[in-house]
């Protein structure tokens, strides 16, 4: 590498000697298995050896590093579906989706639990900036023309994910169990009562004898309104069934983004 | 040598180029991830200490406030019920959408070097989701911030008095006049939606048969040759849809229509 060429400075020297000291020995080295990565070859292992970094590979294209090109939008998403995830299983200690209840707990957070507000605060802009990076990052996507052969399938994963995305929203909205959230998912749910044939109010739906309490939305919500039921359905597809298929599309589409290559290319 | 190859194959990539400069991951890549989740966190932590998550009163059924509104990212869909019965604005066009969505690189044949911002060579493609874009952020920028009581257009700055059902001031247009919307005639209607599919289908038909000396549209022809019927009908629809409701928009603002076609069963 070219710096080993240079003349080395004594503050270079004394943190080569630090790095070393801390890489050169058995403990770190069995955990990490390459030592100090300072030539090529050794930062090529560093990313190969290392299962978290295998998901990236040995080496990217100048290209795709730059900002202007990818605007790490798909990034961002993952970093902030991750702390959504670590924000939302704390506020899941002190959250319990019960009708009474639901409300009181966000007023507990707010003024009793001792950084609650924050941890409410990150985990509800986080929310609100993840559906925007993912709209941002489909329009990197279409732009950059990403989505061509050999990439049509990860396209088709990534629009699955931008409707995860969105329903993990939406179903989020409803936990806190105050009028914004109630009346929103009572909008949005209504309008699967309007689905042809399977909505009870929506066209033809007489054919098939649907009515309000067998209907889309009576599945969907439980009830013939937004009430106990539809808060702990809100919960668990929010907690538990969306974050699951999410995480499992994410994988797949990372896994295909390693095997196609970035397009930038990464 | 280059040339040749960029123009006859659709997925040619910046990466396939010869000679392409590659960098090692560690530490190019990984400090740039780094820096970034060190800044999205600090980010965030800052908001989240100035700007509070939104906690109304406790849900009740019995208090429906006015307006309703869905989440942002749904409001444009809220919208929509303005111009559309909520079957088509709630079901069908997000439905469509995502199914277009989904469609695009499997209808998509125009040649381009991915990786670029290049849209020379697919004006076409970018024109139409860039439209299909602005269209869904403007439905939701209404929505959001330019709905109010009643789902009337409230301007963002003036101060409205409080008041019932009469939220209205002087000068100020609020309401859409009370004006009354009409139905076309059922046959009309029909006439109308079939004679602007059907138009809209057949437009590049159309058009080659007009102007068959013109370059451009020789080009044109050749691309739709390429193309084929299926995905053909793919796209055209899709954009028949987004026209079309576009259409329907300026059908009820500017001159009443409350349905181009009114059957006891369904409206459109
Ligand atoms: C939860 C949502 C999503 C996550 C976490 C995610 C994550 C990522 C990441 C980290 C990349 C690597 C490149 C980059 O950062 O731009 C990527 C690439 C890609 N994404 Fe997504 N994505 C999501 C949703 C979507 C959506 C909605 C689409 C399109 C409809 C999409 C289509 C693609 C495609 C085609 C690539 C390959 C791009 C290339 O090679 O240039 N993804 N995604």
């Amino acid at each position: 590498m070219e710096h080993n060429q240079q003349k080395q400075s004594p503050l270079k020297k004394t943190l080569d000697f630090i790095f070393a000291l801390i890489t050169n020995n058995p403990i770190y080295k069995s955990i990490f298995r390459v030592g100090y990565p300072n030539t090529l070859l050794k930062r090529m292992a560093v990313m190969r050896s290392s299962f978290y970094m295998h998901i990236f590979p040995t080496k990217v294209g100048e290209h795709g590093l730059k900002l202007r090109y990818s605007w790490c939008m798909g990034g961002i998403t993952f970093f902030l579906f991750l702390l959504l995830t670590l924000t939302g299983i704390l506020l899941m200690f002190y959250y319990v989706p019960e009708e009474h209840r639901a409300f009181q707990d966000m007023k507990d957070l707010r003024f009793m639990v001792p950084f609650g507000v924050i941890l409410r605060n990150m985990h509800r802009w986080a929310a609100h900036g993840m559906v925007l990076a993912v709209m941002l990052h489909m329009m990197r996507v279409f732009y950059t023309g990403s989505y061509k052969a050999p990439r049509q399938m990860n396209w088709v994963v990534g629009v699955f994910l931008l409707l995860l995305t969105l329903l993990l929203s939406f179903t989020g909205y409803l936990l806190p169990w105050d009028q914004l959230g109630f009346w929103a998912v009572t909008v949005g749910t209504n309008m699967a009562s309007a689905t042809p044939l399977m909505g009870y109010e929506g066209p033809f739906h007489e054919l098939l004898g649907v009515q309000i309490d067998n209907d889309i939305r009576f599945a969907i919500i439980g009830g013939t309104r937004i009430g106990a039921n539809a808060l702990v359905r809100a919960y668990v597809w929010h907690c538990v069934g969306l974050p699951l298929i999410a995480t499992l599309l994410m994988v797949l589409h990372f896994w295909r983004i390693r095997k196609d290559g970035f397009s930038g290319p990464l | 040598m280059q040339e040749e190859v960029r123009s006859d194959k659709s997925g040619y990539m910046l990466m396939n180029k010869p000679g392409y400069p590659r960098v090692s991951s560690w530490p190019n890549l990984v400090w740039i991830i780094l820096l970034m989740m060190l800044f999205l966190t600090v980010l965030l932590w800052g908001v989240s200490f100035l700007a509070y998550a939104p906690l109304e009163e406790m849900a009740e059924w019995a208090k429906t406030p006015n307006p309703a509104k869905a989440p942002w990212y749904f409001i444009g869909l809220q919208e929509l019920l303005v111009y559309f019965d909520p079957w088509i604005a709630g079901v069908m066009l997000p439905q469509q959408i995502l199914i277009g969505l989904m469609l695009i690189p499997y209808v998509d044949i125009t040649p381009t070097e991915q990786g670029n911002y290049d849209f020379r060579r697919r004006r076409f493609a970018v024109a139409y989701f860039t439209f299909g874009i602005l269209f869904w952020f403007a439905l939701i920028v209404v929505g959001q911030l330019l709905r109010g009581p009643s789902w009337q257009v409230y301007w963002p700055i003036i101060d409205y008095d409080l008041g019932g059902n009469t939220w209205t001031r002087e000068g100020v247009p609020l309401k859409e006049g009370g004006a009354e919307l009409k139905s076309f005639p059922l046959g009309v209607g029909l006439a109308l939606l079939i004679g602007f599919s059907t138009i809209g289908m057949v437009l590049p038909l159309i058009v080659t048969r007009m102007f068959p000396k013109s370059e451009k549209v020789k080009e044109l022809d050749k691309y739709l040759k390429e193309l084929g019927y299926i995905r053909y009908f793919i796209v055209q629809s899709h954009v028949l849809m987004m026209v079309g409701t576009l259409g329907k928009i300026v059908l009820r603002l500017g001159f009443n229509v409350k349905y181009i076609i009114e059957t006891p069963w369904f409206k459109i």
